[in-house]
């Protein structure tokens, strides 16, 4: 706990007296694991803190900040290729997520943040034409057994990543937000009305759809590894691009693709964890949207543990039922009830398999393939 | 299943150890000494070594390794485990620590004068390296050499040389009193044994030296030392080659190889025999470098 007040107070500039050095160890430890510490140390120089840290915290940030800086020119160029392969093939084609916020000019949220693959948004019925077309250029799916594949191409929102053969660049490629079976996914059109374009030429969505897909993705995920991270996706957002458009924008947005519901609670924890001052006219709007009393506390154990800076080796027990609510309340959101236990059947069978043989027997190519 | 923690304090780097597998911990102490203890240290990175769950336990025993929670290799057969562990301190070092302009190679010194030799596998990089280290020579690195950008520095990152093969053998006879790890079989580099190297370059495990010469080794059975000094663009062409993080580290990383082979004598050497080779390099080329 003590730890997590930390991280939060350096996101907002706001530490009082010196930090031990082990408990900066601990803060580089969870900020690394969360893929978040190039991010604060961009927060730390712009509070003008950078240079009075400890040589090993300024240390473990340079390294982030080098690697960040690394990922932000090599999505440049990914975009570049896409943009020009993909463009004659496609009506819509937009970058999503961290490959957004690395090129919208001068982001903040795009600054020292990192991700593990560039999501792109496109029609639907040109993803065989885009699919053979990146085939072409080097971009192949990844061995996938037959039920994922399935999965993928009757249920999924996405044809399955795409790995370069030789770049190692993964690519998601979605023709919606949400996958159509969960009865959630919107009117994609609507968001395709909500984009802009940055001065390189390439498509993102405007701030406040960008920040209602980021909300939807958090608050509808059954899984949250980075929730820290993505929280302050969301925090960074606002705080750069809030005015009185932003919020009107967002908000009949938000109502007419029915996740209002979804944005009160990202914003819920925005300003519980981070502090974040919303307009009072935007809770007013989505007070309706609010969830019963019971459901409301149900949620609010399970994000107040997910979404403030988590690590594995700090887990108490609470977070691990958090997690365990979380997989089961995101299952039941986007799956249909028949699908869900068919899924999670396979699921539970897998993990028997790895139980009694050891987690590599799922493994396709079990030889020693160890590189240096 | 509870781990001891230990600590293993290999400047400039502290690495949290955490392992349940007897041989891999006995390595450990073999190799390292006093390095590895219960001293805590501030960690930069958390590694385990664990054995595999299941049932495979039992049949065919695995050692897995993490870093965090990170688990960048496939498990291994459990006797390898310290060789997986070593794998492993390098791929944390290679992947994350981009202050550093890193070059595969190993890094000598005599007299604060240091030689850096990249090769590739099978040059005999390691049987040279360790012959060298039990023979007057400080070692700075075996695998990865680490270089100040923007300067000849490297930073000392004393590790044990990675000996495979029919060089085991050969080290053995040589330094019958060195300390040995145990043999890793069949790893996808062979036979694989680690070797502590002398106290002299432990105890200097901090103090950095500046970089000379680059030679890029070859080993040949049945021949004379053969000598071909390499003009810059050619030496960096070979080193940005074995640089591990070279796109990583940018157009710094790039003026970095690029000011250290303008300052460097730079050479090819196919040799057979090491004795002749460190002749050269104690006669021939230590002699003229002004650092």
């Amino acid at each position: 706990m003590h730890i997590h007040n930390l991280i939060i107070q350096l996101f907002l500039g706001k530490v009082s007296g010196p930090i031990p050095l082990e408990d900066w160890a601990d803060i580089v430890r969870i900020l690394r694991d969360q893929q978040c510490l190039a991010r604060v140390g961009w927060r730390l120089q712009r509070y003008g803190l950078g240079s009075t840290l400890p040589p090993f915290v300024q240390n473990h940030l340079k390294n982030a900040e080098l690697i960040a800086q690394k990922q932000y020119h090599q999505v440049q160029y990914e975009a570049k290729l896409l943009q020009s392969l993909l463009q004659p093939l496609t009506q819509h084609l937009l970058f999503l997520k961290g490959a957004a916020y690395s090129l919208q000019d001068n982001a903040d949220v795009g600054r020292g943040r990192t991700y593990s693959d560039i999501d792109l948004l496109v029609d639907k019925q040109s993803l065989p034409q885009i699919e053979r077309e990146l085939c072409l250029y080097g971009f192949f799916a990844e061995d996938l057994d037959e039920y994922d594949q399935k999965y993928y191409r009757e249920w999924s929102h996405e044809i399955p990543p795409l790995r370069h053969g030789s770049r190692g660049t993964l690519l998601d490629v979605h023709h919606n937000l949400l996958p159509p079976m969960t009865g959630r996914a919107p009117d994609i059109q609507l968001f395709f009305s909500h984009t802009q374009q940055n001065s390189a030429g390439y498509t993102v969505f405007s701030p406040a759809a960008m920040l209602l897909h980021s909300a939807i993705h958090l608050m509808l995920s059954e899984e949250i590894k980075h929730g820290f991270r993505d929280l302050t996706d969301l925090y960074l957002i606002i705080e750069q691009y809030q005015s009185s458009e932003f919020w009107q924008e967002l908000l009949e947005l938000a109502i007419q693709t029915g996740f209002a519901g979804e944005l009160f609670l990202a914003l819920r924890y925005n300003q519980i964890i981070l502090l974040l001052p919303v307009p009072e006219h935007v809770l007013t709007s989505l007070q309706p949207y609010k969830p019963g009393r019971l459901r409301m506390r149900l949620l609010d154990f399970i994000f107040m543990h997910k979404l403030v800076p988590q690590h594995p080796a700090f887990a108490s027990s609470g977070d691990t039922l958090a997690d365990f609510l979380l997989l089961l309340r995101g299952h039941y959101l986007k799956m249909p009830l028949w699908l869900l236990l068919k899924h999670l059947g396979r699921k539970a069978y897998r993990q028997t398999l790895s139980a009694f043989f050891g987690s590599s027997v799922l493994d396709k190519n079990t030889d020693q393939h160890n590189k240096k | 299943m509870t781990f001891d923690v230990r600590y293993l304090h290999l400047a400039p780097f502290c690495f949290e150890i955490r392992t349940d597998i007897n041989k891999v911990a006995n390595n450990l102490q073999q190799i390292y000494g006093d390095l590895f203890s219960t001293t805590p240290g501030v960690p930069d990175y958390y590694l385990t070594l664990r054995s595999g769950s299941g049932l495979r336990k039992y049949l065919r025993p695995q050692a897995r390794f993490l870093a965090d929670q990170q688990e960048p290799f496939k498990p291994i057969d459990i006797n390898n485990g310290f060789a997986l562990l070593e794998w492993g301190m390098n791929w944390c070092i290679a992947t994350s620590e981009m202050r550093f302009v890193i070059v595969h190679a190993a890094v000598l010194a005599k007299d604060g004068k240091a030689v850096l030799f990249p090769a590739p596998p099978g040059s005999g990089k390691s049987t040279l390296t360790a012959w060298l280290a039990f023979n007057g020579w400080r070692l700075l690195s075996d695998e990865m050499a680490l270089l100040i950008p923007g300067t000849n520095q490297v930073i000392p990152f004393v590790r044990p040389i990675c000996l495979k093969n029919q060089s085991i053998d050969l080290a053995r006879n040589w330094f019958p009193q060195a300390r040995f790890s145990t043999v890793a079989k069949n790893t996808h580099k062979g036979d694989v044994v680690h070797l502590s190297p002398p106290a002299q370059s432990w105890q200097q495990n901090t103090e950095p030296a500046q970089v000379v010469a680059i030679v890029f080794p070859k080993y040949q059975k049945v021949q004379p030392l053969e000598v071909t000094a390499l003009n810059q663009a050619q030496a960096f062409m070979a080193l940005a080659e074995n640089a591990f993080n070279f796109s990583l580290a940018g157009s710094e990383g790039f003026h970095t190889i690029v000011q250290l082979v303008e300052n460097c004598q730079n050479y090819e050497v196919t040799y057979a025999d090491v004795a002749e080779l460190a002749d050269f390099l104690e006669q021939d080329v230590l002699p003229y470098a002004h650092p």
